[in-house]
């Protein structure tokens, strides 16, 4: 499994710069709301086993705690490139080669990413509508729609910037980091 | 078009588009969203999607996944590696090929508290590369032991892709993290019995280590409290069902973090590494999760896995035959895929065929058993060239070792994988006993 994190993919341009501060800032966030999601456990478990105390439905304020992180996290990864690919085809082929597929793929992410942006808009104002409340707490489930269609919106400006990269890259020829190889 | 037709080309331009270097989450999704359009048409996708994200990202079930792979992190954080190592060295060192040995035994230990394997290869390759190069092992057999041993990462429970599957198949984890005890265990020694050959046909590749006295190998032991406290706490707690796996992962990050605080010294930097190498993890692996449901339900509504079902079931191929056809198919791929996305592509199609055939073990016996083989041939393809990662890896971290050396020092333990899948195959026993055991507590 193609995992970690390659750190070196720092830009250098100004709205590079920007947008990766951004990303590690949102990824740093959703980071500490999962650490605070595993301490809800921990203080649910032990409070069930030793005090008799469970917190009732703490499961499923930590999926939704969860969930939010993993919005946070999309455009960071998008970011280092850390989507796992199939480079196995590709391997020996010319850098412009490489580059141009990496354009069409990420004008692939980029049109997915506008469309389900755009549907989880209508997915809110149904949750907002309806009043959908989780089974257990009753937490009102539209709450966190609007920062998620926030990191969503997000994560489509970055992948617009990724593609500028991609053809920036074809332009020069070479890539402006070497991580995205995997292994390298 | 028929759906079957549709579902077909489906398929094919998913593989063209990995070809040509597009994310596999994101080839997916295109595809899915693209079929299920033609098939179910765009009403029906415009309104699937408004909350489908959401759902996936939310899912109780999946929730367990970050956690893991945070406790993962902590775990990396927490200097526990070194202890590892040198406790199994304490114990094995003395043999011949007792280093490379203990470097297996370091990653079990590595493996049973975390659930990846570049991470495990990575961090017991920092501790255990200097050591064997000190000791004159070969280049082959140094790095080769690291990248296989690796693999235990993912082999011995948590396992994030034993979780996926899991959630695929409707089986239920704290049971697929019994079933996959023993044959993980299996694994460790069939590596170290692969390292015992390897010496005694060369014996300069492996040369034996300083004899430790017993007072040593004792305190050795106790400086691996941390691990032995988690895994019993985190695993014991799943397998005799006090916890949930989300909860054992929210625990089990909690304890390493403490850990890594106290025992790794981590700082703020550190923190930020292990919370940005999980989101990165993280982000990647939902990415494929969200691709593969919107693929799946196209995939459903082309009716392709049950007509596949179907085939096989009417083929008049006896069901080991199509089962070794599979872990071919799944070698093949891990040539150029990694597990998870394997995982993913193929298991939608692979059950129902599975599940209408007729093996010797039937029912949830059958998700744990196929789980398990399916487990294990993924995993192959982090070791085999010529995108074996976890050979990359460690070779990355070996310098003076050429790519070739790494590979050929791969084999013996490819060899010892082949040999423990047709045991497991064989008998269903190696798989099924632990569940059973702790079911009927």
């Amino acid at each position: 499994m193609a995992e970690g994190l390659n750190d070196n993919a720092r830009p250098t341009d100004p709205v590079g710069r920007v947008l990766y501060s951004i990303s590690r800032v949102l990824a740093i966030a959703g980071g500490v709301l999962l650490c605070i999601m595993a301490l809800l456990t921990t203080l649910s478990v032990t409070g069930r086993s030793v005090l008799n105390l469970p917190v009732p439905g703490d499961f499923e304020l930590v999926a939704i705690g969860t969930g939010l992180a993993v919005f946070s996290f999309l455009p960071w990864c998008q970011m280092n490139r850390g989507n796992v690919i199939v480079d196995f085809f590709m391997i020996a082929a010319p850098v412009r080669a490489k580059t141009v597929c990496d354009i069409v793929g990420g004008v692939f992410y980029l049109l997915i990413a506008l469309l389900l942006t755009w549907r989880m808009i209508f997915g809110a104002l149904d949750m907002y509508n309806y009043a959908e409340k989780s089974m257990t707490i009753n937490f009102p489930r539209w709450t966190t729609f609007p920062p998620s269609i926030l990191m969503l919106a997000f994560l489509v400006v970055v992948i617009a910037y990724t593609v500028g990269r991609s053809i920036a890259e074809t332009r020069a020829g070479r890539f402006f980091s070497d991580t995205d190889e995997p292994g390298a | 078009m028929d759906g079957l037709t549709i579902g077909l080309i489906g398929f094919g331009v998913m593989l063209v588009l990995l070809v040509v270097r597009v994310p596999i989450g994101v080839a997916m999704l295109a595809v899915g969203v693209v079929g299920y359009v033609s098939i179910a048409g765009e009403v029906a996708l415009f309104s699937y999607l408004k909350t489908e994200t959401y759902w996936r990202f939310t899912a109780e079930t999946l929730s367990v996944v970050p956690l893991f792979i945070l406790m993962g992190q902590f775990a990396a954080k927490a200097g526990l590696s070194s202890a590892l190592f040198a406790a199994a060295n304490a114990w094995l060192g003395q043999f011949r090929g007792g280093i490379a040995m203990a470097a297996v035994g370091g990653c079990a230990g590595f493996g049973a508290i975390t659930g990846s394997s570049l991470a495990t290869a990575a961090t017991m390759g920092q501790v255990a590369l200097p050591e064997l190069k000190r000791y004159n092992y070969s280049g082959a057999l140094a790095t080769g032991a690291l990248a296989a041993g690796g693999t235990l990462g993912i082999l011995i429970p948590p396992s994030v892709v034993l979780i996926i599957y899991a959630v695929m198949v409707e089986a239920n984890v704290a049971t697929l993290f019994q079933a996959a005890f023993i044959p993980g265990v299996l694994a460790a020694l069939g590596y170290i019995l692969a390292i015992a050959i390897v010496v005694r046909i060369f014996p300069e590749a492996g040369p034996a280590g300083p004899r430790t006295t017993f007072a040593r190998k004792w305190q050795a032991i106790l400086d691996i409290w941390p691990v032995l406290v988690i895994f019993l706490l985190v695993m014991g707690g799943i397998y005799i069902g006090i916890f949930t796996p989300t909860e054992g992962a929210g625990v089990g990050a909690t304890g390493t973090f403490l850990i890594a605080v106290m025992r790794g010294g981590m700082k703020w930097k550190d923190f930020v590494d292990a919370i940005l190498g999980t989101a990165s993890t993280t982000a990647m692996i939902f990415l494929i999760l969200l691709g593969a449901s919107i693929f799946n339900a196209f995939l459903g509504f082309s009716q392709l896995p049950i007509f596949a079902a179907d085939f096989f079931a009417n083929s008049g191929l006896s069901p080991m035959v199509i089962l070794i056809g599979m872990i071919v198919l799944y070698i093949l791929l891990g040539l150029v895929m990694d597990s998870l996305s394997m995982i993913l592509l193929t298991v939608p199609i692979f059950w129902p065929i599975v599940a209408g055939l007729d093996f010797p073990v039937q029912g949830e016996d059958l998700k744990l058993w196929f789980g398990i083989i399916t487990l294990i041939v993924v995993e192959v393809g982090l070791i085999t060239p010529p995108v074996g990662l976890n050979v990359f890896v460690i070779n990355s971290m070996a310098k003076d070792v050429p790519m070739i050396e790494t590979f050929k020092g791969v084999l013996p333990f490819f060899l010892s994988d082949a040999v423990r899948v047709v045991f497991i195959i064989l008998f269903p026993t190696i798989t099924l006993i632990l569940p059973r055991l702790l079911e009927t507590q």
